[in-house]
């Protein structure tokens, strides 16, 4: 008896959550059904299918892609993202590890000024920034890297410490014994234990830096525009804004990321939980 | 471990691959290279698919032009100009845009560029130095359809005596007018008289800074106020004028008035263009966002302008809008070489033969410049028009009153309180108060 | 005997100090580069935006000190109150929202039932969309949902907050999510199986047990969603941009206009911004304070 009810009410469960899902979904869904209608039919009517009066083929595509040279936005947004990450995890391991090591006052301070950065809102340092990028000639896809390692630093390392912390020193001690010096010691020993934290910071800083839409503009925006960029720049150019490119520009814009989540899933919730534990 | 290093090698191949889509819009700032940050969208396209190919063509010198987002000019502007590869050429608009750029503007005294200014007494400047050239007069009113005006005048019933548009000379007899052509909308094939009353972000300027001229206008002139001083405060005396035209254009629109806050001014002139609306308030600017539209409806013969009537005593003495918003700075921050190219891309522009043809069929300005001659001024309907007007006899245009505006804060304020009015959030009363208050406080902070 | 651990002792401490030693030879291999990247990014725009909030300035070299004017100014209108007041009301509305919807959604996704990895996959998804990104997809949806009203969402300011609102749950309850389930699924067995052996129902197994053992999750899901929405700037940008007239302007698009959007206003865009440093940096510590503390208490 009780066990027919109980299926009963996961019967009704997975309903309602299904329908919640299909829900949550609509937005996207909805996206991507008016990129085929032509741009003077979404604004009046958003929630309708594209008919044969108002599909608009693949012309949305190619207006936005070339109104706002999505694939160069791509280009650059892969770019930086790929790059800032492996710097990221590379340089705030490295960090971490000799912070955590080394324990002097020095090390102890520079942890908690780079805990405190967390915590700072982009505001704080956003016009100081970009002048100081500037004057170093760091306003480039290149230099751009760089800062993105700079305000990386703080969660990366936070993230590493937590973990290093839990290494026991003797793995460490006994490569040394044996005439490893630190670089061996950590490329070879502590790094490839990292590899779980380094996937998470990798994972959350890939997330971060794909989406971020201030740096950028602020510091190479006007030549190099990354995908978040070069969507808000449909906005204000030209006055009005062009629906039907928008929405296939939107589109666009969330198809690498989703591709990105659904095979790296696994990755990624895994990373988000480490994250939050470590937290 | 294969697998991962076989990941980890198609990721950092993808990346360096990425470079190659990026790659295409790459510069290294060539030697020869001038930075030009243009001020207008609606043109931004015949800079830079026309008139840049040319120069570069004639002098070997690469015009770089960038255009600021619709809105976003001093932000813009201001962000570029402290780089190391700032713009050379750029726009202010007037006395309160050049008081904010002053620290960097050339004296153009002596360059090519002033001399062909017909009337040295519009170029703005600091005692002797000259700093900035206005290089477009424009003029804008209301601009309607005749075709459809004249389909209205046509109607047996129709509730006003006179039998053409160029009869309405005062607010009283347009009020009339379009009154009544609302009530005969769908005879007459339109969605309203006027275009939309945009009110999105970015695109208030048309009520905010062009409108408001007319009402501020009048009260400065009676106040014997000469173009160009420092005005303290306002009392907003034609108020009550304002509100006459901003009812009519709100509740003769194609556009519900909730709707207002989405639509652009873009929305507008394609609504006049492809034949929806008898009406829309602009300027000869406007001309290539009418003639380039696809399905565009409007004949040239019929595009015609009026004034902007408001129910000012003796207002049937005065024309259209006419000034000048644009002028442009030479960065004095910039190498001598590049103030040199500078100088020569804006006088090949505005001289040279071929630029000649491109200011006046593509940019369609008209020009202050000594070298223009009456056949080079634009033929653009709107050019023509307001250059008719400009010549009537028995009226005389209404300046720009707008640049002695205290700044931009005051005008984004007081397009925000005509947006509450228009949606009911706000009284007419509370708009005045907007109008005024924000005046006192916008002229203290920045004097 | 009792000599040998001392030894040992002494042996290891001074292996560490060894190895601590030459560790910091290498300061310049591993540690130099991360300084750097931070100094440059951080924590030197970080002093000087300090310091010039006292000052008077255009760029950053031809500032003139001028006290606490700056901060002074901040007041002369009160566009900054304002947007503090909307900001702390979205805040506290989407913890709230974001933290139930997260958590219910949690309870039920931890019962096995059919489908579970895919409902998880898709309430997760969300969060992987950008903040402009997002802002526009909902400037759609929502306009089209007032259109039949004859509105839209910069009409009013009330429809630029609940959008706010929406747009900040769909995109963070996924999210929030995954970290409950996590917490839940750690809750160990045992403790509930004498929970309900002592006759627990299921509100007292609500109160008593799960709540207590997922503080951390609780903990860290607070901490985001309150710095999350006070610093909130991508999303109100695209959304309303603050429309109608900065109604709907949140503190981290009201500094950045103050900066941006008008002249001669820097130093006040930078006093501004050191309140709000403040203001999230004791929000976050508050915060964390309190629900650490309850953490150790379960």
């Amino acid at each position: 008896m009780s066990l027919t009810n109980t299926k009963r009410n996961h019967l009704i469960l997975t309903i309602v959550l299904a329908l919640l899902a299909l829900f949550f979904l609509s937005p996207i869904l909805i996206v991507f059904m008016n990129s085929f209608k032509s741009k003077l039919f979404i604004s009046n009517e958003p929630f309708a299918m594209p008919s044969s009066a108002t599909f608009s083929g693949g012309e949305n595509y190619i207006s936005g892609s070339q109104k706002i040279k999505f694939f160069n936005a791509f280009g650059y947004s892969l770019f930086i993202t790929v790059f800032s990450v492996i710097g990221i995890s590379l340089v705030t391991s490295m960090l971490a590890w000799y912070l955590t090591r080394v324990k002097t006052k020095f090390t102890t301070f520079a942890y908690y000024l780079l805990v405190f950065s967390m915590i700072v809102p982009f505001q704080m340092v956003m016009f100081t920034m970009s002048k100081t990028a500037n004057m170093l000639h760091l306003d480039n896809p290149i230099g751009i890297l760089v800062l993105y390692i700079g305000f990386g630093a703080g969660l990366g390392t936070f993230m590493f410490s937590g973990f290093i912390k839990s290494i026991p020193l003797s793995l460490e001690e006994a490569a040394m014994i044996d005439g490893a010096g630190p670089v061996k010691t950590f490329f070879l020993i502590v790094f490839p234990i990292l590899k779980p934290t380094a996937i998470t910071v990798a994972i959350l800083n890939t997330m971060w830096v794909w989406n971020d839409y201030l740096l950028p503009y602020l510091t190479i925006g006007t030549e190099y525009k990354t995908i978040p960029v070069a969507i808000q720049y449909l906005r204000g150019g030209y006055g009005a804004v062009d629906m039907g490119a928008m929405m296939a520009m939107l589109v666009l814009a969330m198809v690498p990321i989703i591709v990105f989540y659904l095979s790296a899933q696994k990755y990624i919730i895994r990373g988000v939980v480490a994250g939050a534990v470590k937290g | 471990m294969k697998k991962s290093l076989l990941i980890a090698l198609l990721i950092v191949s993808v990346a360096m691959s990425s470079v190659l889509f990026a790659a295409g819009a790459k510069e290294a700032a060539p030697a020869k290279e001038v930075y030009f940050l243009n001020f207008k969208p609606e043109i931004a396209d015949v800079y830079e698919t026309k008139i840049a190919p040319a120069f570069e063509k004639e002098t070997g010198i690469k015009l770089k032009v960038v255009t600021a987002a619709s809105g976003t000019y001093a932000q813009t502007l201001k962000s570029e100009i402290a780089k190391s590869n700032p713009p050379v050429i750029f726009q202010t608009n007037g006395p309160v845009g050049l008081a904010e750029s002053k620290n960097y503007t050339a004296d153009l005294k002596n360059t090519e560029f002033y001399k062909i200014l017909s009337d040295k007494t519009m170029a703005l400047g600091d005692g002797e130095k000259v700093l900035a050239i206005p290089y477009a007069v424009e003029g804008y009113g209301i601009i309607y359809n005749d075709a459809i005006m004249r389909k209205y005048f046509a109607l047996p019933n129709k509730a006003v005596s006179i039998k053409s548009a160029d009869e309405i000379t005062n607010f009283a007899t347009l009020k009339a007018v379009v009154e009544d052509m609302t009530k005969n909308k769908s005879a007459l094939g339109i969605q309203g008289v006027f275009a939309s009353t945009s009110l999105a972000a970015g695109n208030q300027w048309r009520w905010q800074t062009h409108l408001v001229n007319v009402p501020l206008y009048f009260e400065v002139r009676d106040a014997n106020i000469a173009m160009g001083s420092k005005v303290p405060e306002i009392k907003f005396s034609y108020s009550a004028n304002m509100k006459n035209i901003w009812d009519l254009y709100l509740n003769n629109s194609s556009t519900a008035v909730g709707l207002l806050g989405a639509k652009s001014v873009d929305d507008s002139m394609a609504e006049f263009a492809l034949g929806q609306v008898a009406m829309v308030q602009n300027g000869n600017w406007g001309a290539g966002q009418i003639l380039g539209v696809k399905g565009n409806k409007v004949s040239d013969a019929d595009i015609k302008f009026m004034p902007i009537y408001t129910g000012a005593a003796g207002e049937e003495k005065y024309g259209l809008n006419v000034g000048t918003e644009n002028y442009l700075c030479i960065n004095s921050n910039a190498s001598v070489e590049q103030q040199k190219m500078a100088d020569q891309f804006l006088t090949w522009l505005f001289a040279s033969e071929t630029g000649k043809q491109f200011v006046k069929n593509d940019l369609m300005f008209i020009t202050p410049f000594n070298t223009f001659k009456d056949s080079e001024l634009p033929t653009d309907p709107l050019a023509k028009d307001v250059i008719r007007w400009m010549n009537k006899s028995g009226v005389s245009s209404i300046p720009w009153a707008f640049s002695m505006i205290p700044s931009e804060e005051w005008k984004n304020q007081f397009g925000a309180a005509l947006a509450d009015y228009s949606v009911g959030r706000k009284n007419w009363a509370e708009v005045e108060k907007v109008a005024v208050d924000a005046w006192k406080t916008e002229f203290k902070l920045t004097n | 005997m009792s000599a040998l651990p001392q030894a040992g002792r002494i042996l290891h401490l001074s292996w560490e100090s060894v190895m601590q030693k030459s560790i910091q030879k290498y300061f310049v291999l591993f540690a130099l580069p991360g300084l750097i990247c931070f100094a440059i990014a951080f924590l030197i725009p970080m002093v000087m935006g300090v310091v010039l909030s006292f000052f008077k300035f255009t760029t950053v070299t031809d500032g003139t000190f001028i006290g606490i004017e700056n901060y002074k100014r901040i007041f002369i209108n009160n566009d900054f109150t304002s947007a503090l007041w909307f900001t702390v009301k979205f805040t506290v509305v989407s913890v709230i929202t974001i933290n139930l919807g997260a958590f219910t959604l949690a309870m039920l996704l931890t019962r096995g039932i059919k489908g579970t990895n895919a409902f998880r996959t898709i309430f997760f998804m969300p969060n992987l969309i950008g903040g402009i990104v997002l802002g526009w997809i909902w400037q759609v949806i929502i306009n089209g949902v007032l259109l039949p009203r004859g509105v839209t969402i910069v009409s009013d300011p009330k429809y630029g907050f609940w959008g706010l609102v929406v747009l900040m749950n769909w995109q963070n309850i996924g999210y929030m999510m995954v970290i409950y389930i996590a917490g839940i699924q750690n809750i160990s067995h045992d403790l509930i199986e004498a929970a309900q052996i002592d006759g627990a129902n299921k509100v007292t197994m609500l109160r008593s047990v799960i709540l207590p053992s997922i503080m951390p999750s609780i903990t860290i899901c607070s901490f985001l969603t309150l710095t999350n929405g006070f610093k909130l700037f991508d999303q109100n940008l695209a959304l309303t941009a603050g429309d109608p007239g900065k109604q709907t302007e949140m503190l981290a698009l009201n500094i950045f206009n103050t900066f941006y959007g008008r002249s001669g206003f820097e130093g006040v865009g930078q006093a501004k911004a050191v309140i709000f440093t403040i203001i999230v940096a004791f929000i976050a510590l508050t915060q964390l304070r309190l629900t650490r503390s309850k953490e150790v208490e379960a």
